[in-house]
């Protein structure tokens, strides 16, 4: 009995009756006489969709360029973040020299730079993953320099007056501090490379998942529109997963682990 | 041996500004080499703003100190501090922050365990060597901290407050341990505390500071004989000394 209530009230279970609700109410809505298929294709149309993609090759090639776009500029992105934010968060003269050009393209959204971009650099492989690599960077570095910034401290205090150099200080004490922050920038930065990839691959792409959507639209296919999404979801969603299970490793310590 | 000279500090938080706040003024002492040094005085007279500077943290804004003739400037090894507030690093378990001294000098596998396992148990926390900080007591947090900075071997030992957050017993028994490896090594201690008992058990000197700013009030040489044992805590002139403390501490 108390078992029962407590799966009732746990995360798998909630988690599972969500999704479950919308898969319904999905259903009942395409079921209704007047609905129109066009605008909202029934769930059999969807995976009818997702075969012939499958099959004609086209759905893996969306998805191999699409995911070697994100991979790429998630990572070139990302590890510019660290290096830049750690040297802006430890060193107060690079800090005072970055600073307000950071705080100056904070605000400006990624996808802003794609006119420019593709002026200087066309509509090639090369601007796609330079406008992830600026989006991932941006959202990641901010939160690596607050990581550093945030370092309790007493713990400095404490490993300066043990003789540590300022390095070593650095990598034994700033670092492992910062963690917590340096993994959510990098999971900001998760969900950022998806909105930009189908962003760029919207406005100039010959292939990729956004390319599929814009595809779909062109042609009035729904279905295929409508799988599309839930490949996208489906995908971001795995890749947070595993995001958070890196996370639950690294922070193994940490009283806040999820 | 180390012999520290504290002459003529004077601290001002914020000087030229319009907040500024002079917390010590005109402090001269003398912490003689392989004596040990009790600080007591109110909440916010200073005393953790003196360790800090002796520690090296940051640089008095007038006056110096000085280790062995040589003035004290920047942080050193030689120069060990447990912090009144918990620094034990949470991203490192017991162990590996026992051994997070040597370490930072390059020792090798054996000699950290080596540290590790000495420690540990001197500190009582036998059984613990691989949780995490989070998994511990308040108190036995504060025991990592002090096996960290006993295991780093530093030649002056500066303890703000160590034994606050203990129960009675584990305090005891960690004061007992501290007079016995301080009576071994001869290390210069400097110990701030808000516990007269715990002063007079422990000190060859007790300083007793006023607030606002903070200066030194009263110096009281402690002449119990050592080794000191828990007897002592009931004899006359123990007590006597702790009434005296106390009416000081009352103004
Ligand atoms: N970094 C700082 N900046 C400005 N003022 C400070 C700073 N650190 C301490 N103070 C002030 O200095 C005074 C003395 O602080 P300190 O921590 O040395 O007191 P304390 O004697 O250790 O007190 P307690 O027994 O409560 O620990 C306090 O009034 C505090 O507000
Ligand atoms: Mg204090």
């Amino acid at each position: 009995m108390n078992n029962l209530s407590k799966f009732l009230s746990g995360r798998l279970f909630l988690g599972v009756l969500s999704v479950a609700l919308v898969f319904a109410a999905y259903i009942w809505l395409t079921n209704r006489p007047d609905n129109n298929p066009a605008l909202l294709p029934p769930i059999s149309d969807i995976i009818g969709s997702f075969r012939t993609n499958l099959t004609s090759g086209s759905l893996m090639t969306a998805l191999g360029a699409s995911l070697f776009r994100i991979s790429t500029g998630f990572l070139i992105g990302t590890s510019l973040a660290l290096i830049v934010g750690c040297l802006i968060g430890w060193y107060k003269t690079i800090e005072y020299l970055c600073d307000p050009l950071i705080e100056a393209f904070r605000p400006i959204p990624p996808l802003a730079y794609i006119p420019i971009i593709i002026i200087w650099f066309g509509i090639g492989e090369f601007s796609r993953v330079l406008i992830i690599t600026i989006a991932c960077f941006m959202v990641c570095v901010v939160n690596v320099i607050a990581g550093m910034k945030n370092v309790p401290q007493v713990y400095v205090d404490a490993a300066s007056t043990m003789g540590a150099s300022r390095f070593q200080i650095f990598r034994t004490v700033a670092i492992p501090a910062a963690t917590p922050f340096i993994i959510t920038g990098y999971r900001i930065a998760l969900a950022a490379a998806w909105t930009t990839l189908v962003a760029s691959e919207l406005l100039a792409a010959q292939n990729g998942l956004g390319y599929l959507l814009q595809e779909g639209r062109r042609y009035f296919l729904t279905d295929q529109v409508m799988m599309i999404i839930v490949i996208i979801g489906a995908c971001a969603f795995i890749m947070d997963r595993i995001f958070r299970m890196i996370q639950a490793r690294l922070m193994q310590w940490s009283e806040a682990r999820e | 041996m180390p012999e520290i000279i504290v002459d003529n500090l004077t601290h001002t938080f914020g000087k030229g500004g319009k907040d500024a706040l002079t917390v010590l003024e005109g402090i001269d002492l003398t912490f003689e080499s392989g004596s040990f040094n009790c600080i007591v005085g109110t909440s916010g007279c200073g005393k953790s703003t003196l360790l800090k500077m002796m520690a090296g943290l940051f640089d008095p804004t007038d006056g110096e100190m000085r280790l062995d003739g040589e003035v004290i400037q920047g942080t050193d090894r030689r120069r060990g501090m447990v912090f009144q507030q918990d620094a034990v690093f949470p991203w490192m378990t017991v162990r590996r922050n026992i051994s997070y001294g040597p370490r930072l000098r390059g020792a090798g596998k054996a000699e950290q365990a080596e540290a590790e396992a000495k420690w540990i148990e001197a500190v009582g926390l036998t059984g613990f060597e691989d949780r995490w900080p989070r998994e511990l007591s308040g108190g036995m947090r504060k025991r990592v901290d002090i096996g960290r900075v006993y295991a780093n071997d530093p030649d002056i030992l500066l303890m703000d407050e160590p034994f606050g957050a203990l129960d009675a017993q584990t305090k005891e028994r960690l004061q007992a341990d501290l007079l016995k490896a301080w009576n071994a090594s001869k290390k210069t201690v400097v110990f701030v505390t808000h516990d007269l008992e715990e002063a007079i058990f422990l000190a060859d000197k007790i300083i007793v500071m006023s607030a606002r700013p903070g200066r030194i009030h009263h110096i009281e040489e402690v002449a119990l004989p050592r080794p000191r044992t828990e007897e002592m805590r009931l004899t006359d002139e123990f007590l006597q000394i702790k009434r005296r403390l106390w009416a000081m501490l009352e103004h």
